[in-house]
């Protein structure tokens, strides 16, 4: 039991700081952008790239891959969907879109290095440390305190930095905010920027605990965005309820089901919400759901 | 010659498939991730029923269209609470779910090990064993699909469709049932989804749940958006273009693993150009402005 809690924890924060990624980019251009899926495989196949094949420094690496998938992030908004956006397309039309840059990245990562699982760890698999009567590794800890901490350095970044203001008046009522003189565009480059940031954080540290395979990014993105829906986009501490929602639900079910239906217990989850929440438990979502 | 049989009726299965998909996508405007799903509810109903109790072809294609469309009205009336691309990620949703009941559910579907030894199509004693034959079923009922589909947006349902794709809440202030409407189009086209589901199962005689996958589901959308939407010979031609271009990237000397990649890379560059083109909406044609001609 004692090793399911600490399990529950290290998912729920990795499907945080996944959501946290995505939604400050739907905040802001509101639609579903299924290229980010990319970004987080993206930086795992670069460390995978330089720190295995080329065999440079770990740390170098790293750093390498996040700012090189970061700008892929935003290349992709001011190439293809700012045009679009311009030209008056619909959301939905811009998510389909974001689903072929999806479709063509993801069979360039599957050609360049094949669809079988690849590992970035260089040393032995560690037992982990005793916790409470479970198990732990320290890179779960890593994630659990980077993910920890991003999440309150996001929360500061939206309440009190500048940009982070202007993100909020451009996710409101963007119109309004033009008349005050913020330039939307500039904006979502800008949400793009720390979405790709955390995405490519995210794709390395799951890399690092379960190892990398062309879909690795759109099944953890599938699940950021259930933890969006069920949590809403109202605010930040919607999308920490919504990670541990699914989590300790993912984690029940394999412990009393089998480990084998946890993909289709997310998006029960999701349906049930749909059902009897259609606006996400923290409430504050304006937009569609109900017509 | 075998070959390019095989390649023929690929080509009129997906036929069927994407021109199901485009009553749901294109005109009624509901893009749906979950076609796969239903063409593997089809098959499975299919292959379980003939190979575990013997039914004949001529009972297993009305049931699997059944419990394709009882599914379908289900996920429907869930799915229809949302709107566009909440929409698209409800099905994207709906389809996983499908996947892992066929990947999982060991007792009925057998996992990932698929269903085996599924009997050759006998109608009234007759055997549909050989290629040229099953083409001619297959062709018979693509046909079929395709005439009640073009009758079906052609008439005055079809046009409700249309509308609310259009604008649904002035549609629905003319006094029609949009919701009534979505529902029925959505089932219309997972019913006839499941059509080729069966012929699939028995021409191939084995399934197993990698037929159905996301990707499955994301080729069939895309055969519908490069074939222009609302598009029954669009999409037919969509579906043979991207059928035959693996194999013939195949043909000038391509290792075949490289050549779907490839497949995949042109239908997603062509998404991608495609929502370049069609920024003022999906309507390949303008129903409007024939209207007033």
């Amino acid at each position: 039991m004692n090793q399911i809690i600490i399990n529950i924890l290290y998912t729920g924060f990795v499907y945080l700081i996944i959501s946290m990624s995505f939604t400050i980019e739907y905040y802001t251009t509101k639609f579903f952008n299924l290229f980010h899926a990319i970004i987080i495989s993206v930086s795992a196949y670069l460390v995978y790239l330089f720190s295995i094949q080329l065999g440079s420094n770990i740390y170098a690496s790293i750093i390498i891959s996040i700012g090189l998938s970061t700008l892929l992030g935003i290349l992709s908004e001011w190439l293809i969907f700012n045009p679009l956006r311009k030209k008056n397309v619909k959301p939905f039309q811009i998510m389909i879109a974001s689903l072929g840059l999806y479709i063509i990245f993801q069979n360039i990562i599957s050609m360049l290095w094949g669809d079988s699982a690849l590992s970035i760890r260089q040393n032995n698999i560690e037992v982990g440390k005793q916790l409470f009567g479970g198990y732990i590794t320290n890179n779960q800890i890593e994630t659990i305190i980077i993910s920890a901490s991003l999440f309150i350095l996001l929360q500061i970044f939206l309440k009190y930095m500048p940009i982070g203001k202007n993100i909020r008046a451009v996710s409101s009522n963007s119109t309004l905010s033009n008349i005050f003189g913020i330039n939307a565009n500039r904006v979502f480059i800008y949400s793009f920027l720390i979405g790709s940031l955390l995405a490519s954080i995210a794709g390395i540290l799951v890399a690092y605990e379960t190892g990398l395979s062309p879909n690795m990014g759109f099944n953890l993105f599938l699940y950021g965005a259930v933890v969006m829906i069920i949590g809403g986009t109202g605010n930040l501490w919607g999308l920490l309820g919504g990670a541990f929602i699914l989590a300790t639900a993912q984690h029940l079910g394999a412990y009393y089901i089998d480990s084998k239906w946890m993909d289709a217990i997310a998006y029960i989850i999701l349906i049930l919400f749909l059902i009897w929440k259609p606006l996400g438990f923290s409430g504050k979502r304006l937009k569609k759901v109900e017509i | 010659m075998e070959y390019i049989l095989h390649i023929l009726i690929m080509i009129l299965l997906y036929v069927m498939l994407a021109q199901s998909l485009t009553l749901t996508a294109g005109y009624s405007g509901l893009i749906s991730l979950a076609h796969a799903g239903f063409y593997g509810i089809g098959a499975y109903t299919s292959a379980i029923l003939s190979v575990d109790y013997g039914f004949p072809f001529l009972a297993t294609l009305p049931i699997a269209m059944l419990i394709s469309g009882i599914s379908a009205v289900f996920v429907s009336v869930i799915a229809l609470r949302t709107v566009d691309d909440y929409f698209i990620i409800i099905t994207l949703g709906i389809q996983v779910v499908a996947f892992s009941i066929m990947n999982n559910w060991m007792d009925l579907t057998n996992g990932p090990l698929g269903i085996t030894g599924i009997p050759a199509i006998s109608i009234l004693g007759f055997e549909f064993g050989s290629k040229i034959s099953f083409i001619i079923l297959t062709l018979f009922l693509t046909a079929l699909v395709f005439y009640i589909l073009r009758n079906i947006t052609k008439s005055p349902f079809g046009r409700i469709l249309i509308a609310l794709s259009e604008d649904e809440i002035f549609t629905k202030s003319l006094g029609k049932k949009v919701y009534q409407a979505k529902i029925a189009s959505f089932t219309i086209g997972a019913m006839f989804a499941a059509i080729p589901g069966v012929l699939y199962a028995h021409y191939i005689s084995y399934i197993d749940p990698t037929s159905f996958t996301v990707d499955e589901s994301i080729f069939i959308l895309s055969i519908v958006i490069i074939g222009g939407m609302r598009n029954l010979w669009g999409s037919a031609i969509a579906a043979a273009v991207l059928i035959i271009l693996p194999e013939a990237l195949r043909f000038v000397g391509m290792p075949s693993n490289i050549a779907a990649n490839m497949r995949q890379i042109i239908y997603g560059l062509a998404l991608v150009i495609m929502m370049f083109k069609y920024s003022k909406g999906f309507v390949s044609k303008s129903y409007v402005g024939q209207e007033n001609k």
